[in-house]
């Protein structure tokens, strides 16, 4: 048997120091608690960081990590089929910083609709309304209850953009879509290019209303650190001036200088344990080869999706034989992976996308949530629609001929030579729901080389979400051809295919306990000083980037343990 | 983000986990007769004409066999096991290996592989590898002289860009730096 080294206790052990459990510390250390940073990964040096497409976009040396790497989820279509290759590379990264290290930084907030949705579509369209087989439920938690922590998150880490509804006040520019906030964006939005404008320019004429996307990434200098110099290799890479605000150079170091948080590098993560009464009392890791015992007041587990269920369901003990918190069966349910869309557009001249960063981007919000009317349309929801910058050469290189060329020969490096640079592509993202049919599990056959199991993922057939997308994808073509586009080609509209960086599920945050893993505050309905930070406990995705609302929950979990402490830690 | 094409090519030539191997020994991956046949093909998929160099010039087979040639990519045997496939398409068809034969019934053979002839799935991975050895940085062995990134006007990376090289319908000026441009 092996025997681990037990270190000196702490307040709160965080486990992963991304995008969630990075903001997480900081509220914690400044609150005074001890806190235990335990990541997988190690620091990055913003040196590392390079302009190369082969290395972050063709091969993802970047994100990949040994860690990682040996743990990337199985895959099936429906618990019927086959297990499909796994994907070689993770799609996250371990690092400090994690993912926020080299994620494109869209941070917009959810809306009040995507807190409600089950109810507000009832109310509008009738119960009939509600996609077959789904498990929508309302979050037990409202967009106004998340306000403040929205407004904390953007002007801590730094969210560039413009406002589109102060308190109740529509602002010229902004989204007039979104919810209300107490306050303007900390930046303004990150500067315009020329495809931006002639994008906002087509939707204007359309009679919508585009806005500028926000970004984590400071348009001016913030905090000491400069304003984004737009060098088109932000996507799978890092800032190498650190104008994106990945946790990495902004809540961590933050926190580090409280003296309260103790980063443990390298440290992967095996079990949180639990003792005979329910309640945990660490987590046990391995560094170097040594395994070691953080014993901890309270847990966070703030790994990715896939793994938090995963990590949930290994940690099996008397009091949960069928793993942490899941004695209601409900961990790995409810989990969906964000349906994304795609449209791309030839232009009869050089549109100059090679450079600035994804979040550089025009957005169109007309086509989402609620924002029209579905009746009749047979599908709730809808999409965003973003115009953006970066583009790399071989990507560019190996476009679509549009039909217009051969995929070979002088006839193909004819028209390459002339359209490389004169293509775009939207990025459309779809409200995405939870359905009876989708889960993560642990896979009976494959195991990292530690001999655990790796998760699954097992996901069914749905018709809304398709819908809405190709619904959505039409309204693209229109603004691409409004925009003087010679040609569009919009992609099938397909669903996420194995693990993808927008995944949500699994731990759900939710009044009933029959139904959901955690409560309206992040903490688990049966081990009661175990919280879950991320993604995982998101019922909606919003037809929006998750990052900010997973960073608005973490800063809001850590409140409550501050404001509670007595309470949780016993 | 939305990078699905990406994630197929990369389940396509799967990496090893980067712990499992470190150091690349030194051994060719083609042999003599299969390194002819990727030259022969690669340059019916980027010929040398008006517009240009074409992808052997370019670096393009060079940059193949490094990526093919590091142990931390896979796919190297299912390209082998795909030219000798061509090659053997080839003789069967025009009774000659495909580096031997003239342009147009190269063309011919290039055409039925992307129909679907030979082995399966080798078109497209010898393409993708052509591309990326065409307009890679050429610090990884392809894109000589920039022809690739010259060809289709990519401007080339640079560390701070101006809002004038972000506007529509402009030429940008490249920025074509000496060995390329691996780290900032």
């Amino acid at each position: 048997m092996r025997v681990a080294i037990k270190l000196k206790p702490v307040d709160v052990a965080v486990v992963g120091l991304g995008a969630a459990g990075g903001v997480a510390v900081l509220p914690l250390a400044r609150a005074g608690l001890k806190v235990a940073g335990i990541e997988a990964g190690t620091f990055m040096d913003p040196h590392s960081f390079k302009p190369d497409e082969i290395h972050n976009n063709v091969r993802g040396l970047l994100t990949s990590v040994p860690k990682a790497n040996r743990e990337i989820p199985t895959f099936r279509d429906s618990p019927s089929s086959p297990t499909r290759p796994r994907i070689s590379v993770h799609p996250m990264m371990n690092a400090v910083g994690g993912t926020s290290i080299h994620y494109w930084a869209q941070s917009w907030r959810l809306k009040a609709w995507d807190f409600r949705t089950r109810s507000e579509v009832e109310k509008r369209y009738g119960a009939s309304a509600i996609p077959v087989g789904s498990t929508l439920e309302d979050w037990p938690v409202t967009y106004g209850e998340l306000e403040p922590f929205y407004d904390l998150v953007e002007h801590e880490v730094g969210v560039s953009g413009k406002a589109g509804n102060i308190q109740g006040r529509m602002v010229d520019g902004g989204n007039v879509y979104e919810s209300p906030r107490q306050r303007e964006y900390p930046m303004p939005p990150l500067r315009r290019s020329g495809y931006n404008d002639l994008m906002d320019k087509a939707a204007r004429g359309l009679g919508w209303k585009p806005f500028p996307g926000p970004a984590a990434i400071n348009s001016q200098e913030y905090k000491g650190r400069p304003g984004c110099a737009f060098h088109g290799f932000c996507s799978r890479g890092g800032c190498h001036i650190s104008a994106k605000n990945s946790t990495a150079v902004t809540t961590i170091p933050e926190a580090v200088k409280t003296g309260n948080l103790t980063i443990f590098d390298k440290a992967q993560v095996t079990r949180v344990v639990a003792g005979a009464d329910g309640r945990v009392t660490g987590v046990s890791y391995l560094r170097d080869g040594k395994e070691y015992f953080q014993p901890a007041k309270v847990v966070l587990v703030g790994s990715y999706t896939y793994e938090n269920s995963r990590l949930l369901l290994l940690s099996q003990s008397k009091a949960y034989p069928k793993g942490l918190s899941n004695n209601h069966g409900q961990v790995g349910r409810h989990y969906f992976g964000h349906w994304q869309g795609s449209v791309i557009a030839l232009f009869p001249q050089d549109m100059n996308v090679w450079y600035g960063t994804p979040a550089q981007a025009t957005l169109v919000d007309e086509w989402s949530d609620d924002n029209f009317d579905h009746s009749g349309l047979g599908f709730i929801g809808g999409c965003s629609l973003s115009a953006y910058t970066e583009r790399h050469p071989i990507e560019a290189a190996a476009m679509d001929t549009f039909g217009r060329a051969p995929a070979w020969g002088s006839g193909w490096k004819k028209f390459v030579r002339e359209n490389a640079g004169r293509w775009t592509s939207a990025y459309i993202q779809t409200n995405t729901f939870p359905y009876e049919n989708s889960r993560l599990d642990l896979d009976s056959e494959v195991k990292d080389p530690l001999g655990d199991p790796v998760c699954r993922i097992t996901t069914g057939p749905r018709t809304n979400e398709p819908r809405a997308l190709e619904f959505v994808q039409k309204k693209m073509e229109e603004w691409f051809m409004a925009a003087g586009a010679l040609q569009v080609i919009r992609r099938p509209a397909i669903g996420p295919v194995g693990p993808i960086t927008h995944a949500y599920g699994g731990t759900r945050m939710g009044d009933n306990p029959e139904t959901n893993v955690v409560d309206k505050w992040g903490f688990s309905h049966e081990a009661p000083n175990l919280g879950i930070l991320g993604a995982s406990v998101m019922g909606t995705s919003g037809a929006r980037n998750p990052t900010l609302t997973v960073q608005a929950l973490a800063w809001r979990t850590a409140d409550r343990l501050v404001q509670r402490w007595k309470g949780i830690a016993g | 983000m939305s990078d699905i094409p990406r994630r197929r090519l990369l389940a396509g030539v799967a990496l090893v986990p980067v712990s499992a191997l470190r150091s690349a020994p030194a051994v060719s991956v083609f042999s003599p007769g299969q390194k002819l046949c990727l030259e022969a093909f690669a340059n019916r998929l980027v010929p040398h004409d008006e517009n240009g160099p074409g992808a052997v010039e370019c670096g393009a087979v060079e940059y193949i066999e490094r990526t093919l040639g590091d142990p931390n990519v896979g796919g190297k045997e299912a390209v082998v096991a795909g030219l000798e496939a061509v090659d053997a398409l080839a003789r069967r068809t025009y009774g000659a290996a495909l580096a031997e034969l003239p342009a147009d019934k190269q063309d011919a053979v290039v055409s039925a592989v992307e129909g679907g002839a030979g082995a399966a799935g080798f078109f497209a991975m010898v393409r993708r590898l052509v591309l990326e050895g065409m307009f890679c940085d050429p610090s990884w062995g392809g894109n000589r002289g920039y022809a690739g990134w010259d060809l289709i006007r990519y401007p080339g990376p640079r560390l701070a860009v101006a809002l004038e090289d972000q506007q529509v319908g402009v030429a940008v000026k490249p920025f074509r730096p000496s060995g390329g441009a691996r780290g900032h």
